[in-house]
């Protein structure tokens, strides 16, 4: 059995002529929960479509459940074993419920009945009403009752909790992170949510024009990466930015604020040299990795 | 489950064009009640001959009405975010693009078929003279293989354009060829749209076969650019 679920390298995807994807490289293992983060227009959206085979890539490869996905066929038997929630949460108008799940029950070989009943039970949808009479909150239940129902061994979401209350936002990741610790189904959903991300991922993938910019364990990355806030006397020196370890440096004033990863206390030490009148080293939360990575200073 | 799909998708489409054909055919019964006749002199032939070459008109709103890509979501006349939303869902299914479109295309054409048969059949029943049941399905038949041309190329466009559009341009299309097959004989000669009326059976008494084998493979050739079409689609 592979251990990684999503495998992509050197994804590429351009829109006439303009890169949304450069050189993508995306590792997502079995059984992880992994929160996939960009700004509106990183390449989230497209990522997602070039897995699921709705676009065609310009080069790289891609391989899930191990196999290559390098034709229909092997997209198709990829697609077998995944369920997809997309960000709008449409499904068929001119069906009910309860024709939702008839007409894809039998696309997967895998239904579980007694799945289907529970989240119909938990989510109390009601099995008559019409899809467009239905909230977006239960829009959104239904679709994540089609995705687990069908017992897929990945789910992919692009925004799932986009438009909901906090309510609903808290049981839909409570729903996935049980899924994850229960049945081992691995998951990975881009999110524009810092806090619901840091909430139920083990892994993050944080990805800024086009390419990822950082990429690992939630707990490994909060505690490979510290911010350095530093108080010169007068403006801070220039040298600060070539200190191996800084990732980036922002400055105001008299104050030089450093996110640095690796041999950070080597680093404090370099830092000491060029004579600051305090140093201050903090814990990162995931909001400070995001903004400083996607903002680019 | 494919068909379940497309029915769901069509049936209210289809009762919908069987309620305005059986309207359409009742509504000259009651004409005389409010003072409406065949001005004196009018034979009941031309009267006839009115309703065939209008029931063509319904032939072409029934293909473009009921044609679909399997991929494109159709409900309304409008082009709401339910119509991208269920597409991105239907992609997401493991199921071939070809196999999509087969199957909706297949039920429509079913569907148009159907309604095109009854059509057909009834203006038939009309005729003055009437007709053998045997001439009665031939011409049923062909009504049927010129109609697929208009439903293939319906089908065509429904895999590039958003749904209203794909019924504008298809009419478009088709009033298009109209004016050209009055200037070029060859094209009048083929034409799906003349086989179904003014060089049909019921008028001419003869079976259009140049019309229908040009229909056929009108219909061939928009279905596989059709199939090449969503297969290189990117969504």
């Amino acid at each position: 059995m592979n251990d990684i679920i999503i495998a992509a390298d050197g994804l590429s995807k351009s829109y006439d002529g303009k890169p949304a994807l450069r050189n993508l490289r995306l590792e997502v293992p079995r059984g992880s929960i992994c929160g996939f983060l960009g700004r509106n227009g990183a390449g989230k959206t497209t990522t997602l479509k070039l897995l699921l085979g709705m676009l065609r890539r310009d080069s790289g490869v891609i391989r899930l459940f191990g196999e290559p996905v390098d034709s229909e066929a092997s997209s198709i038997a990829a697609r077998r074993r995944l369920g997809f929630v997309s960000e709008d949460k449409d499904l068929y108008p001119f069906m009910t419920v309860e024709q939702t799940i008839r007409f894809t029950r039998p696309f997967f070989p895998g239904w579980r009945r007694d799945l289907e009943e529970k989240y119909l039970d938990l989510f109390q949808l009601p099995r008559k009403k019409a899809v467009p009479k239905l909230s977006k909150g239960m829009r959104t239940q239904l679709m994540l009752l089609l995705a687990m129902a069908r017992g897929a061994e990945l789910l992919m979401m692009d925004e799932p909790t986009s438009g909901l209350d906090p309510a609903m936002t808290e049981d839909v990741l409570q729903i996935l992170a049980d899924l994850a610790a229960s049945d081992g189904t691995t998951i990975f959903f881009s999110s524009h949510q810092l806090a619901e991300v840091e909430q139920i991922c083990d892994r993050v993938c944080i990805i800024d024009k086009g390419q990822v910019v950082v990429d690992g364990v939630l707990d490994d990355l909060k505690s490979d990466y510290r911010r350095i806030l530093l108080v010169f006397e007068g403006t801070p020196p220039r040298e600060l930015a070539g200190l191996p370890g800084v990732d980036h440096l922002r400055q105001r004033g008299r104050t030089a604020s450093l996110l640095a990863h690796g041999d950070v206390d080597a680093l404090v030490s370099r830092a000491r040299e060029l004579g600051p009148g305090s140093v201050e080293v903090r814990p990162v939360t995931l909001k400070e990795l995001f903004l400083d990575h996607v903002r680019g200073e | 489950m494919l068909w379940y799909k497309a029915w769901l998708e069509t049936r209210w489409r289809f009762v919908f064009m069987l309620g305005s054909i059986l309207l359409l055919w009742l509504a000259p019964q009651f004409l005389p009640f409010f003072g409406f006749r065949l001005p004196p002199g009018v034979p009941a032939s031309r009267a006839w001959l009115g309703l065939h070459l209008g029931s063509i008109l319904l032939y072409i709103v029934v293909a473009n009405f009921l044609a679909g890509s399997g991929v494109n979501s159709q409900t309304t006349y409008a082009a709401t975010s339910g119509f991208h939303g269920s597409m991105l869902f239907t992609l997401s299914l493991p199921v071939s693009r070809r196999r999509l479109l087969l199957v909706r295309a297949g039920l429509g054409a079913f569907l148009t078929g159907v309604l095109v048969a009854v059509m057909a059949g009834y203006t038939l029943f009309q005729r003055p003279g009437g007709a053998s049941a045997f001439d009665a399905l031939e011409y049923i038949a062909r009504a049927i293989a010129c109609t697929m041309a208009v439903y293939a190329l319906s089908v065509l466009l429904a895999c590039v354009l958003d749904e209203m559009w794909q019924f504008y341009a298809a009419t478009f299309c088709w009033i298009a060829f109209y004016l050209l097959q009055s200037r070029f004989a060859v094209l009048a000669w083929l034409s799906p749209l003349r086989g179904m009326s003014l060089i049909s059976y019921p008028v001419t008494a003869l079976m259009p076969w140049a019309p229908v084998v040009a229909s056929l493979a009108l219909a061939g050739v928009f279905l596989c650019t059709s199939a090449l079409v969503l297969q290189r689609k990117q969504y």
